[in-house]
Protein backbone atom coordinates (compact mmCIF):
# COMPACT_ATOMS: atom_id res chain seq x y z
CA UNK A 1 0.00 0.00 0.00
CA UNK A 2 2.94 2.31 0.56
CA UNK A 3 3.73 2.68 -3.04
CA UNK A 4 0.38 3.00 -4.09
CA UNK A 5 -0.03 5.70 -1.48
CA UNK A 6 3.02 7.60 -3.48
CA UNK A 7 1.05 6.85 -6.79
CA UNK A 8 -1.85 8.43 -5.69
CA UNK A 9 -0.56 11.70 -4.04
CA UNK A 10 1.65 11.64 -7.57
CA UNK A 11 -1.99 11.37 -9.28
CA UNK A 12 -3.53 14.02 -6.80
CA UNK A 13 -0.03 16.67 -7.50
CA UNK A 14 -0.33 16.07 -11.04
CA UNK A 15 -4.32 15.96 -11.56
CA UNK A 16 -4.31 13.22 -13.01
CA UNK A 17 -7.80 12.14 -13.44
CA UNK A 18 -7.56 8.77 -15.24
CA UNK A 19 -4.35 7.26 -12.76
CA UNK A 20 -6.85 8.75 -10.00
CA UNK A 21 -9.74 6.34 -10.96
CA UNK A 22 -7.28 3.43 -11.89
CA UNK A 23 -5.17 3.85 -8.46
CA UNK A 24 -8.37 4.33 -6.33
CA UNK A 25 -10.10 1.28 -7.80
CA UNK A 26 -6.58 -0.62 -7.18
CA UNK A 27 -6.66 1.13 -3.54
CA UNK A 28 -10.10 -1.03 -3.33
CA UNK A 29 -9.61 -4.10 -4.55
CA UNK A 30 -6.41 -4.19 -1.71
CA UNK A 31 -8.31 -3.02 1.42
CA UNK A 32 -9.09 -5.16 3.74
CA UNK A 33 -13.02 -4.82 5.08
CA UNK A 34 -15.64 -3.60 2.87
CA UNK A 35 -16.22 -0.25 4.00
CA UNK A 36 -12.35 0.80 3.27
CA UNK A 37 -13.20 -0.42 0.05
CA UNK A 38 -16.14 1.68 -0.34
CA UNK A 39 -14.43 4.35 0.74
CA UNK A 40 -11.50 3.98 -2.36
CA UNK A 41 -14.29 3.15 -4.56
CA UNK A 42 -16.44 6.17 -3.98
CA UNK A 43 -12.94 8.15 -4.70
CA UNK A 44 -12.46 6.20 -8.09
CA UNK A 45 -15.93 6.82 -9.01
CA UNK A 46 -16.14 10.73 -8.36
CA UNK A 47 -13.12 11.20 -10.65
CA UNK A 48 -14.27 8.68 -12.73
CA UNK A 49 -17.91 10.71 -13.05
CA UNK A 50 -15.71 14.74 -13.39
CA UNK A 51 -13.52 13.50 -15.95
CA UNK A 52 -15.76 11.46 -18.39
CA UNK A 53 -13.96 7.82 -17.67
CA UNK A 54 -15.20 4.51 -19.29
CA UNK A 55 -14.92 3.42 -15.79
CA UNK A 56 -17.60 5.58 -14.30
CA UNK A 57 -21.14 3.64 -14.90
CA UNK A 58 -19.32 0.08 -14.02
CA UNK A 59 -18.17 2.16 -10.53
CA UNK A 60 -21.76 3.39 -10.10
CA UNK A 61 -23.33 0.01 -10.64
CA UNK A 62 -20.55 -1.73 -8.28
CA UNK A 63 -21.08 1.39 -5.48
CA UNK A 64 -25.63 0.72 -5.97
CA UNK A 65 -24.90 -2.94 -5.38
CA UNK A 66 -22.98 -2.28 -2.24
CA UNK A 67 -26.15 0.50 -1.71
CA UNK A 68 -23.77 3.30 -1.33
CA UNK A 69 -24.84 4.88 -4.63
CA UNK A 70 -27.97 5.42 -5.82
CA UNK B 1 -31.12 57.74 -3.09
CA UNK B 2 -28.92 60.73 -3.40
CA UNK B 3 -26.11 61.45 -0.72
CA UNK B 4 -28.98 62.70 2.01
CA UNK B 5 -30.48 59.05 1.83
CA UNK B 6 -33.52 60.16 0.25
CA UNK B 7 -34.77 59.23 -3.31
CA UNK B 8 -33.58 61.35 -6.42
CA UNK B 9 -36.34 63.13 -7.82
CA UNK B 10 -36.82 62.24 -11.25
CA UNK B 11 -40.06 63.92 -11.71
CA UNK B 12 -37.99 66.28 -13.96
CA UNK B 13 -37.04 63.29 -16.11
CA UNK B 14 -40.23 61.93 -16.59
CA UNK B 15 -41.51 65.74 -18.29
CA UNK B 16 -41.93 65.67 -22.03
CA UNK B 17 -38.62 66.16 -24.06
CA UNK B 18 -38.65 69.86 -24.70
CA UNK B 19 -39.27 70.36 -21.09
CA UNK B 20 -37.33 67.41 -19.62
CA UNK B 21 -34.04 67.29 -17.57
CA UNK B 22 -31.72 64.13 -17.64
CA UNK B 23 -30.56 62.33 -14.74
CA UNK B 24 -29.62 63.98 -11.80
CA UNK B 25 -25.46 63.30 -11.08
CA UNK B 26 -26.41 60.74 -8.27
CA UNK B 27 -27.02 58.03 -10.99
CA UNK B 28 -23.72 58.67 -11.96
CA UNK B 29 -21.69 59.08 -8.67
CA UNK B 30 -23.99 57.61 -5.53
CA UNK B 31 -23.13 54.02 -4.95
CA UNK B 32 -26.39 53.93 -3.12
CA UNK B 33 -28.25 54.83 -6.43
CA UNK B 34 -26.01 52.84 -8.45
CA UNK B 35 -27.13 49.66 -5.67
CA UNK B 36 -30.47 50.70 -6.18
CA UNK B 37 -30.18 50.65 -10.33
CA UNK B 38 -28.27 47.13 -9.66
CA UNK B 39 -31.83 45.21 -8.51
CA UNK B 40 -34.13 47.57 -11.16
CA UNK B 41 -32.47 48.01 -14.27
CA UNK B 42 -30.06 44.88 -14.27
CA UNK B 43 -31.05 42.39 -11.99
CA UNK B 44 -35.46 42.89 -12.81
CA UNK B 45 -34.88 42.69 -16.33
CA UNK B 46 -33.16 40.74 -19.08
CA UNK B 47 -29.45 41.59 -19.38
CA UNK B 48 -27.06 40.70 -21.44
CA UNK B 49 -24.25 38.51 -19.80
CA UNK B 50 -22.14 36.97 -22.73
CA UNK B 51 -22.65 35.44 -26.09
CA UNK B 52 -23.33 31.48 -27.28
CA UNK B 53 -19.97 31.95 -28.86
CA UNK B 54 -17.99 32.15 -26.01
CA UNK B 55 -19.21 28.06 -25.05
CA UNK B 56 -18.78 26.84 -28.17
CA UNK B 57 -18.68 23.23 -27.78
CA UNK B 58 -20.53 21.18 -25.44
CA UNK B 59 -19.01 21.11 -22.10
CA UNK B 60 -17.37 24.57 -22.18
CA UNK B 61 -17.88 26.51 -19.02
CA UNK B 62 -16.85 30.19 -18.39
CA UNK B 63 -17.43 31.27 -14.84
CA UNK B 64 -18.84 35.14 -15.00
CA UNK B 65 -18.66 37.45 -12.25
CA UNK B 66 -22.41 39.86 -13.05
CA UNK B 67 -22.36 42.76 -10.13
CA UNK B 68 -20.91 40.45 -7.82
CA UNK B 69 -23.18 37.50 -8.92
CA UNK B 70 -20.69 34.42 -9.38
CA UNK B 71 -22.72 32.70 -12.66
CA UNK B 72 -21.91 30.05 -14.55
CA UNK B 73 -22.26 30.02 -18.74
CA UNK B 74 -22.25 25.92 -19.74
CA UNK B 75 -23.11 24.51 -22.79
CA UNK B 76 -24.41 21.35 -21.51
CA UNK B 77 -24.08 18.18 -22.92
CA UNK B 78 -26.76 18.51 -25.48
CA UNK B 79 -25.70 21.50 -26.72
CA UNK B 80 -28.16 24.04 -24.78
CA UNK B 81 -26.33 27.26 -23.29
CA UNK B 82 -27.37 27.50 -19.24
CA UNK B 83 -26.24 30.10 -16.63
CA UNK B 84 -26.23 28.74 -13.19
CA UNK B 85 -25.15 29.70 -10.10
CA UNK B 86 -21.70 29.29 -9.85
CA UNK B 87 -21.78 27.21 -6.12
CA UNK B 88 -22.02 23.94 -4.69
CA UNK B 89 -25.42 23.60 -2.73
CA UNK B 90 -23.50 21.99 -0.19
CA UNK B 91 -21.38 25.12 1.83
CA UNK B 92 -21.68 27.54 -1.51
CA UNK B 93 -18.40 26.94 -2.51
CA UNK B 94 -17.32 28.45 -5.98
CA UNK B 95 -17.37 25.45 -8.15
CA UNK B 96 -15.72 26.66 -11.50
CA UNK B 97 -12.78 29.03 -11.18
CA UNK B 98 -11.36 29.60 -14.62
CA UNK B 99 -13.02 28.95 -18.35
CA UNK B 100 -12.62 25.09 -19.15
CA UNK B 101 -14.20 22.08 -20.41
CA UNK B 102 -16.18 19.80 -18.38
CA UNK B 103 -15.29 16.57 -19.41
CA UNK B 104 -17.82 14.60 -17.19
CA UNK B 105 -19.53 15.88 -14.36
CA UNK B 106 -18.48 19.80 -12.89
CA UNK B 107 -17.14 18.50 -9.22
CA UNK B 108 -17.13 20.85 -6.33
CA UNK B 109 -13.37 21.37 -5.19
CA UNK B 110 -14.09 21.01 -1.68
CA UNK B 111 -16.57 18.14 -0.82
CA UNK B 112 -16.84 16.79 -4.61
CA UNK B 113 -20.43 17.08 -4.43
CA UNK B 114 -20.65 16.48 -8.15
CA UNK B 115 -23.32 17.97 -11.04
CA UNK B 116 -24.27 16.95 -14.26
CA UNK B 117 -23.73 20.18 -17.19
CA UNK B 118 -27.77 19.86 -17.14
CA UNK B 119 -27.56 20.92 -13.24
CA UNK B 120 -28.65 17.87 -11.42
CA UNK B 121 -27.15 16.71 -8.44
CA UNK B 122 -25.37 13.10 -9.45
CA UNK B 123 -23.06 12.36 -6.91
CA UNK B 124 -22.59 13.17 -2.94
CA UNK B 125 -19.50 11.25 -1.46
CA UNK B 126 -19.35 10.22 1.76
CA UNK B 127 -22.59 12.15 2.33
CA UNK B 128 -24.03 9.43 4.81
CA UNK B 129 -20.50 8.64 6.43
CA UNK B 130 -16.95 7.39 4.98
CA UNK B 131 -17.67 5.61 1.71
CA UNK B 132 -21.80 5.88 1.59
CA UNK B 133 -22.88 8.47 -0.65
CA UNK B 134 -26.75 8.42 0.12
CA UNK B 135 -28.48 9.88 3.47
CA UNK B 136 -32.32 10.02 4.17
CA UNK B 137 -31.76 13.54 4.57
CA UNK B 138 -30.15 14.52 1.45
CA UNK B 139 -32.63 14.68 -1.47
CA UNK B 140 -30.92 15.28 -4.46
CA UNK B 141 -33.80 16.17 -6.99
CA UNK B 142 -34.19 19.04 -4.56
CA UNK B 143 -30.38 20.11 -4.49
CA UNK B 144 -29.19 20.99 -7.96
CA UNK B 145 -28.00 24.04 -9.49
CA UNK B 146 -29.52 26.91 -9.29
CA UNK B 147 -30.59 28.00 -12.51
CA UNK B 148 -30.51 31.27 -13.96
CA UNK B 149 -33.43 32.45 -16.22
CA UNK B 150 -31.63 33.36 -19.60
CA UNK B 151 -32.72 33.66 -23.32
CA UNK B 152 -30.49 33.72 -26.27
CA UNK B 153 -30.94 36.61 -29.23
CA UNK B 154 -29.15 37.16 -32.11
CA UNK B 155 -26.19 34.63 -30.27
CA UNK B 156 -26.47 37.15 -27.05
CA UNK B 157 -26.97 35.23 -23.23
CA UNK B 158 -29.69 37.44 -21.71
CA UNK B 159 -30.47 36.54 -18.11
CA UNK B 160 -33.03 37.47 -15.91
CA UNK B 161 -31.41 37.54 -12.42
CA UNK B 162 -34.61 38.13 -10.37
CA UNK B 163 -36.78 35.59 -12.53
CA UNK B 164 -39.71 37.90 -12.32
CA UNK B 165 -39.40 39.75 -15.93
CA UNK B 166 -42.03 38.96 -18.69
CA UNK B 167 -40.53 36.50 -20.97
CA UNK B 168 -38.10 37.88 -23.10
CA UNK B 169 -40.14 37.28 -26.68
CA UNK B 170 -42.67 39.41 -25.10
CA UNK B 171 -40.81 41.69 -23.62
CA UNK B 172 -38.53 42.36 -26.61
CA UNK B 173 -41.47 41.88 -29.46
CA UNK B 174 -41.52 44.86 -31.35
CA UNK B 175 -37.47 44.93 -32.08
CA UNK B 176 -37.26 41.08 -33.02
CA UNK B 177 -40.38 41.87 -35.30
CA UNK B 178 -38.46 45.00 -36.54
CA UNK B 179 -35.62 42.59 -37.28
CA UNK B 180 -37.18 39.81 -38.82
CA UNK B 181 -35.32 39.43 -41.27
CA UNK B 182 -31.88 39.09 -39.99
CA UNK B 183 -33.49 35.96 -37.79
CA UNK B 184 -30.91 33.93 -40.34
CA UNK B 185 -27.88 32.38 -39.09
CA UNK B 186 -25.05 34.22 -37.82
CA UNK B 187 -21.66 32.70 -37.57
CA UNK B 188 -18.97 34.91 -34.98
CA UNK B 189 -15.60 35.87 -36.79
CA UNK B 190 -13.66 34.57 -33.96
CA UNK B 191 -10.41 35.92 -32.41
CA UNK B 192 -10.00 38.38 -34.63
CA UNK B 193 -13.86 39.30 -34.10
CA UNK B 194 -13.97 40.38 -30.75
CA UNK B 195 -12.40 42.89 -27.98
CA UNK B 196 -12.93 44.44 -24.93
CA UNK B 197 -12.57 47.57 -24.44
CA UNK B 198 -12.34 49.18 -20.28
CA UNK B 199 -14.12 52.11 -19.89
CA UNK B 200 -13.75 54.91 -17.38
CA UNK B 201 -17.89 55.39 -17.00
CA UNK B 202 -21.01 54.73 -15.62
CA UNK B 203 -22.68 51.85 -18.30
CA UNK B 204 -25.74 54.14 -18.68
CA UNK B 205 -23.11 56.93 -20.38
CA UNK B 206 -22.42 54.00 -22.67
CA UNK B 207 -25.90 53.30 -24.10
CA UNK B 208 -26.71 57.12 -24.01
CA UNK B 209 -23.98 57.70 -26.12
CA UNK B 210 -24.57 54.76 -28.84
CA UNK B 211 -28.41 55.91 -29.23
CA UNK B 212 -28.24 58.99 -30.41
CA UNK B 213 -26.71 60.12 -34.13
CA UNK B 214 -25.75 64.05 -32.63
CA UNK B 215 -22.75 63.54 -31.94
CA UNK B 216 -21.31 61.97 -35.12
CA UNK B 217 -20.04 64.79 -36.98
CA UNK B 218 -18.08 66.32 -33.85
CA UNK B 219 -16.96 62.56 -32.64
CA UNK B 220 -16.36 60.60 -35.54
CA UNK B 221 -15.31 62.85 -38.40
CA UNK B 222 -14.28 60.47 -40.80
CA UNK B 223 -17.97 59.38 -40.76
CA UNK B 224 -18.73 62.77 -42.32
CA UNK B 225 -17.41 62.29 -46.07
CA UNK B 226 -20.13 59.91 -46.53
CA UNK B 227 -23.05 59.78 -43.98
CA UNK B 228 -23.28 63.00 -42.84
CA UNK B 229 -26.13 63.70 -39.76
CA UNK B 230 -29.61 64.22 -41.90
CA UNK B 231 -29.05 60.90 -43.23
CA UNK B 232 -29.43 59.56 -39.97
CA UNK B 233 -32.98 58.89 -38.54
CA UNK B 234 -34.00 58.04 -35.03
CA UNK B 235 -35.47 55.18 -33.61
CA UNK B 236 -37.53 55.08 -30.49
CA UNK B 237 -39.75 52.10 -28.71
CA UNK B 238 -40.50 53.73 -25.31
CA UNK B 239 -39.73 51.15 -22.58
CA UNK B 240 -37.74 48.94 -24.77
CA UNK B 241 -35.02 50.61 -26.92
CA UNK B 242 -33.94 53.34 -29.09
CA UNK B 243 -31.28 53.92 -31.33
CA UNK B 244 -30.74 55.34 -34.75
CA UNK B 245 -30.31 54.29 -38.41
CA UNK B 246 -28.43 55.65 -41.33
CA UNK B 247 -29.67 55.84 -45.05
CA UNK B 248 -26.13 55.44 -46.92
CA UNK B 249 -24.45 52.24 -45.52
CA UNK B 250 -21.78 51.76 -47.18
CA UNK B 251 -19.90 48.50 -47.54
CA UNK B 252 -16.30 47.62 -46.61
CA UNK B 253 -14.14 46.23 -49.21
CA UNK B 254 -10.83 45.03 -49.40
CA UNK B 255 -7.54 46.10 -50.92
CA UNK B 256 -9.12 43.74 -54.28
CA UNK B 257 -12.14 45.20 -53.95
CA UNK B 258 -13.71 42.05 -52.17
CA UNK B 259 -16.79 42.30 -50.21
CA UNK B 260 -18.06 40.24 -47.09
CA UNK B 261 -21.47 38.31 -48.20
CA UNK B 262 -24.49 39.49 -47.61
CA UNK B 263 -27.19 38.05 -45.49
CA UNK B 264 -30.17 36.10 -47.42
CA UNK B 265 -33.51 37.60 -48.68
CA UNK B 266 -33.06 41.66 -47.03
CA UNK B 267 -35.03 43.90 -48.60
CA UNK B 268 -34.09 46.85 -50.51
CA UNK B 269 -34.08 49.06 -47.66
CA UNK B 270 -30.87 47.40 -46.48
CA UNK B 271 -28.52 47.77 -49.25
CA UNK B 272 -27.72 51.13 -47.93
CA UNK B 273 -29.51 51.53 -44.40
CA UNK B 274 -28.28 50.08 -41.14
CA UNK B 275 -29.69 50.45 -37.81
CA UNK B 276 -28.10 50.71 -34.44
CA UNK B 277 -29.81 50.14 -31.40
CA UNK B 278 -29.70 50.31 -27.42
CA UNK B 279 -31.65 47.64 -26.43
CA UNK B 280 -32.23 48.23 -22.51
CA UNK B 281 -30.78 48.13 -20.23
CA UNK B 282 -27.47 46.69 -21.51
CA UNK B 283 -26.81 45.71 -24.89
CA UNK B 284 -25.85 47.79 -28.30
CA UNK B 285 -26.60 45.95 -31.38
CA UNK B 286 -25.85 46.70 -34.99
CA UNK B 287 -27.42 45.48 -38.21
CA UNK B 288 -26.15 45.85 -41.81
CA UNK B 289 -26.34 43.88 -44.73
CA UNK B 290 -23.31 42.09 -44.30
CA UNK B 291 -22.04 41.73 -40.55
CA UNK B 292 -24.00 42.49 -37.38
CA UNK B 293 -22.43 43.36 -34.15
CA UNK B 294 -23.44 43.12 -30.00
CA UNK B 295 -21.54 45.01 -27.83
CA UNK B 296 -22.31 43.70 -24.27
CA UNK B 297 -21.82 46.72 -21.34
CA UNK B 298 -20.67 45.20 -18.68
CA UNK B 299 -20.97 47.25 -15.25
CA UNK B 300 -17.93 46.69 -13.14
CA UNK B 301 -18.78 50.00 -10.78
CA UNK B 302 -20.18 53.09 -10.32
CA UNK B 303 -17.59 54.67 -12.91
CA UNK B 304 -15.83 51.17 -14.77
CA UNK B 305 -17.64 49.48 -17.58
CA UNK B 306 -16.23 47.08 -19.78
CA UNK B 307 -17.71 47.09 -23.36
CA UNK B 308 -17.28 43.34 -25.26
CA UNK B 309 -17.77 43.82 -28.63
CA UNK B 310 -18.55 40.97 -31.02
CA UNK B 311 -18.89 40.66 -34.64
CA UNK B 312 -21.09 38.21 -36.78
CA UNK B 313 -21.12 37.86 -40.27
CA UNK B 314 -23.43 35.76 -42.62
CA UNK B 315 -20.61 32.68 -43.55
CA UNK B 316 -18.83 30.71 -41.92
CA UNK B 317 -16.27 31.32 -43.98
CA UNK B 318 -15.34 35.24 -44.58
CA UNK B 319 -12.24 36.62 -46.02
CA UNK B 320 -9.80 36.77 -42.59
CA UNK B 321 -8.02 39.85 -43.51
CA UNK B 322 -11.10 41.71 -44.39
CA UNK B 323 -12.26 40.55 -40.90
CA UNK B 324 -9.38 42.11 -39.65
CA UNK B 325 -9.71 45.11 -41.66
CA UNK B 326 -13.32 45.60 -40.29
CA UNK B 327 -12.65 45.02 -36.13
CA UNK B 328 -9.50 47.66 -36.93
CA UNK B 329 -12.62 49.80 -38.13
CA UNK B 330 -15.07 49.36 -35.64
CA UNK B 331 -12.32 49.49 -32.84
CA UNK B 332 -11.14 52.83 -34.15
CA UNK B 333 -14.87 54.38 -34.23
CA UNK B 334 -15.65 52.82 -30.50
CA UNK B 335 -12.42 54.39 -29.30
CA UNK B 336 -13.47 57.62 -30.35
CA UNK B 337 -16.49 57.63 -28.32
CA UNK B 338 -14.33 57.30 -25.07
CA UNK B 339 -13.66 60.45 -24.46
CA UNK B 340 -16.80 61.75 -24.67
CA UNK B 341 -18.27 58.97 -22.42
CA UNK B 342 -15.69 59.69 -19.50
CA UNK B 343 -16.31 63.09 -19.97
CA UNK B 344 -19.91 62.86 -19.33
CA UNK B 345 -18.79 61.00 -16.26
CA UNK B 346 -16.60 63.31 -14.91
CA UNK B 347 -18.65 66.18 -15.56
CA UNK B 348 -21.13 64.39 -13.08
CA UNK B 349 -19.71 65.60 -10.59
CA UNK B 350 -20.51 69.08 -10.54
CA UNK B 351 -22.77 70.00 -8.38
CA UNK B 352 -24.08 72.38 -10.72
CA UNK B 353 -24.84 69.85 -13.62
CA UNK B 354 -28.80 69.76 -13.11
CA UNK B 355 -29.29 66.63 -15.94
CA UNK B 356 -28.55 68.95 -18.38
CA UNK B 357 -31.37 69.75 -21.15
CA UNK B 358 -31.97 68.00 -24.14
CA UNK B 359 -32.04 68.67 -28.00
CA UNK B 360 -35.91 68.53 -28.33
CA UNK B 361 -35.10 67.76 -32.41
CA UNK B 362 -31.90 65.22 -31.82
CA UNK B 363 -32.05 63.92 -28.38
CA UNK B 364 -35.27 61.73 -28.39
CA UNK B 365 -33.14 58.51 -28.26
CA UNK B 366 -31.78 59.62 -25.42
CA UNK B 367 -34.54 61.11 -23.53
CA UNK B 368 -36.41 57.74 -24.12
CA UNK B 369 -33.36 55.57 -22.11
CA UNK B 370 -33.64 58.30 -19.59
CA UNK B 371 -37.09 58.28 -19.44
CA UNK B 372 -37.55 54.17 -19.31
CA UNK B 373 -34.49 54.60 -16.23
CA UNK B 374 -36.82 56.78 -14.52
CA UNK B 375 -39.45 54.96 -14.81
CA UNK B 376 -37.92 51.45 -13.83
CA UNK B 377 -36.82 52.61 -10.56
CA UNK B 378 -39.80 54.42 -9.80
CA UNK B 379 -41.63 51.35 -10.63
CA UNK B 380 -39.19 49.39 -7.70
CA UNK B 381 -39.47 51.97 -5.48
CA UNK B 382 -43.20 51.54 -5.25
CA UNK B 383 -42.43 47.57 -4.85
CA UNK B 384 -40.71 48.18 -2.14
CA UNK B 385 -42.93 50.93 -0.41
Amino acid sequence: MKGLDARLLAAHEAGDKSALVTLYQQAAKEAETEDAAGFFLVHAYVFALESGHRDAPALRRRLVALKREE
Amino acid sequence: MANDLSPTDLSAVRRPLPQAQGLPNAHYTDPAVFEEEKHALLFSQWAGLAVGADVPQPGDAKPISFLGVPLLLLRDKQGQVRVFQNICRHRGMILVEEPRKIEGAIRCPYHSWCYSTEGRLVSTPHVGGPGQNLHPGIDRSTLGLIEVRSHIWRDVVFVNISGEAPDFEVMHADLIARWAEFEQPLFHGGADSRFELAVKTNWKLAVENYCESYHLPWVHPGLNSYSRLEDHYHIEQPGAYSGQGTLVYRQLTGDDGQTFPDFKGLGEKWNEGAEYVSLFPNVLFAVQRDHCYAILLEPRGLDETVEHIHIYYPSADTDPALRRKNTELWKGVFIEDIGVVEGMQRGRHAPGFDGGRFSPAMDGPTHLFHDWVAAQVEAARARSA
